[in-house]
């Protein structure tokens, strides 16, 4: 029982990490909290599904077309109706990023009213007993893909140059004028950067569960409690909120109350913010919202 | 006439309606250290960051050997070879000493970076034994070491100083002054903001002040030599 739970709670909490992950890399490059995020999440489901179910492309080669075109959306809409506004109060951002949001979400609607979406299931393998525990293939991927990228993401941030360039303009954007590096550059591939991440949590999630255009506001909100629990604006933490807070989920609905499944992440908000602000592991305070 | 590298001409720039520089104009000689004088709050900071982009010149040209700079963005410049040492420094505090330094020579200085680290180094020893520890660790004489360094690592034509000898003491101030002396040897060019006038003197070839926005006056430091009250009375009255 706890093997399994704990198993369901990892293959969601690697989907909760990736999009606190994303909304994390927007918020440290450019302060913006981006409150659309779960809007993109689940454009980046819908882009695959509409490539899969409609064109019949493999699931495959639709995920990496859906994750680079949210990674142009993202661009583009950092270009766009972020830069020009740069000047302006800091809440324009957080208007224009909720503004793009229920665009996105409309125009879902718009085409698919209210309708509940199943997406084909990509790893239509045998479940795996291991005594009474059951590994779905769809709980494989999600983990493996997810522990992939992010061993890929860190590596670059840690090792690269490009990764020291990143951590500059995240301690010093004037330091990082200061050595040459396009800072409106950077900010705009962060949002496609954010934006293609967040697509790689819709698309993993949309085969085991069902799409429906409002599905990005409950992501948005398991973003926002990973990030708290991780410490907002930190990037481990944000990877270690999310697992945390998919394991809570799993554990508190089951030896608890099924109902806390969806209250989870509301409360845990609550709950750290009010004890422990900086988050469960304790990093220095990161700045305003 | 001598060859002039940088050519500044009716500068203006204003932070909302309030005009900073109001049609300043200078040149910066090829191989020379230029300081510029001024009290407190005249727009010397202004005009290094006017001409290295970070601020947005609302009139005037900063020309760099016929290469028009003003309104161009900062990183732009920055592959020209105007380099700043800013007056906050502006570090990247948690990374290593030789990660800010490296830093430096990411958008330019190339392939050669390795040999430029190793010439940084060189002229920084206290920085190669340091070259593993996060910069917030270091002291601020330190500090300023690196963010030298870390501007030589783009092996820049023109360098901007502005106040390197800010809060730091006279042994250190005469290691500043041995430094530019090098990097005039090496064939880069300095503009300098100081208060330190010994600094000042010392390192540079000629002085130019400013006051209400404009350049009021200038010479050669060695025909001054000796007459410091003249040049404060100018500049602080
Ligand atoms: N970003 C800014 N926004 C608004 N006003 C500014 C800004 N930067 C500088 N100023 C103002 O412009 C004036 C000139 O500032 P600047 O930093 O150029 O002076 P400075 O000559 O370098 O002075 P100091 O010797 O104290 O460094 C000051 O009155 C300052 O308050
Ligand atoms: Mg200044």
């Amino acid at each position: 029982m706890l093997m399994q739970l704990t198993l369901s709670g990892a293959s969601q909490g690697a989907i909760y990490a990736l999009v606190a992950l994303s909304l994390t890399v927007v918020y440290r490059s450019t302060t913006v909290v981006n409150f659309g995020h779960g809007d993109l999440v689940m454009s980046g489901a819908f882009v695959a599904y509409v490539l899969v179910v409609g064109l019949g492309l493999a699931f495959l080669p639709a995920a990496v077309i859906a994750v680079v075109a949210m990674f142009g959306l993202g661009v583009c809409f950092s270009r766009g109706l972020i830069r020009p506004i740069r000047g302006g109060p800091h809440i324009g951002f957080a208007l224009m990023s909720i503004a793009l949001g229920y665009t996105l979400r409309g125009i879902a609607r718009t085409v698919w009213g209210r309708e509940v979406l199943p997406m084909p299931r990509v790893f239509d393998i045998e479940p795996i007993f291991l005594g009474d525990v059951v590994l779905t293939g769809d709980a494989l991927f999600t983990i493996a893909t997810v522990a992939v990228l992010l061993g890929l993401f860190f590596a670059m941030l840690t090792f690269t140059d490009i990764g020291k360039m990143v951590q500059a303009v995240y301690q010093s954007e004037r330091g990082a004028r200061l050595v040459g590096i396009n800072v409106s550059r950077f900010h705009d591939l962060s949002w496609g950067t954010g934006a293609a991440l967040g697509a790689v949590g819709g698309i993993l999630i949309a085969p085991v569960s069902f799409l429906h255009p409002d599905l990005g506001a409950s992501f948005l909100i398991k973003g926002f409690a990973a990030m708290t629990l991780g410490g907002f604006g930190s990037l481990g933490g944000a990877v270690l909120g999310g697992v945390v807070l998919g394991l809570a989920e799993q554990y508190a609905g089951a030896y608890i109350d099924t109902a806390l499944i969806d209250i989870t992440a509301y409360l845990l908000i609550i709950l750290v913010l009010l004890v422990r602000p900086r988050g469960l592991f304790g990093r220095k305070a990161v700045v305003k919202v | 006439m001598p060859d002039t590298l940088l050519t500044i001409r009716d500068l203006h720039v204003a932070y909302g309606p309030k005009p900073i520089l109001r049609g300043a104009g200078f040149d910066v000689r090829r191989g020379e250290c230029l300081t510029l004088l001024g009290a407190n709050g005249s727009g010397k900071s202004t005009s290094m960051n006017a001409i290295c982009g970070f601020v947005r010149p609302s009139a005037g040209s900063v020309s760099l050997e016929g290469t028009e700079l003003a309104g161009r963005p900062a990183h732009a410049i920055f592959a020209q070879g105007v380099a700043q040492v800013s007056q906050a420094r502006d570090l990247f505090p948690d990374l290593t000493v030789e990660d800010n330094l490296r830093l430096g020579a990411m958008r330019r200085g190339g392939r050669e970076s390795g040999e430029t680290l190793a010439h940084v180094y060189a002229r920084f020893p206290r920085l190669a034994e340091r070259r593993a520890q996060a910069a917030r660790t270091l002291s601020g004489g330190e500090q300023q070491m690196v963010a030298i360094g870390r501007a030589m690592m783009s092996r820049p034509r023109l360098l901007l100083l502005d106040e390197p000898s800010g809060g730091l003491s006279p042994q250190f101030c005469e290691e500043i002054a041995r430094i530019i002396d090098q990097l005039k040897a090496d064939g880069v060019t300095l503009l300098m903001v100081e208060q330190n006038l010994n600094l000042a003197f010392r390192a540079a070839d000629r002085f130019i002040v400013l006051r209400d926005g404009r350049v009021v006056d200038g010479g050669d430091v060695a025909a001054m030599a000796g007459d410091h009250d003249a040049i404060v009375r100018n500049i602080y009255l």
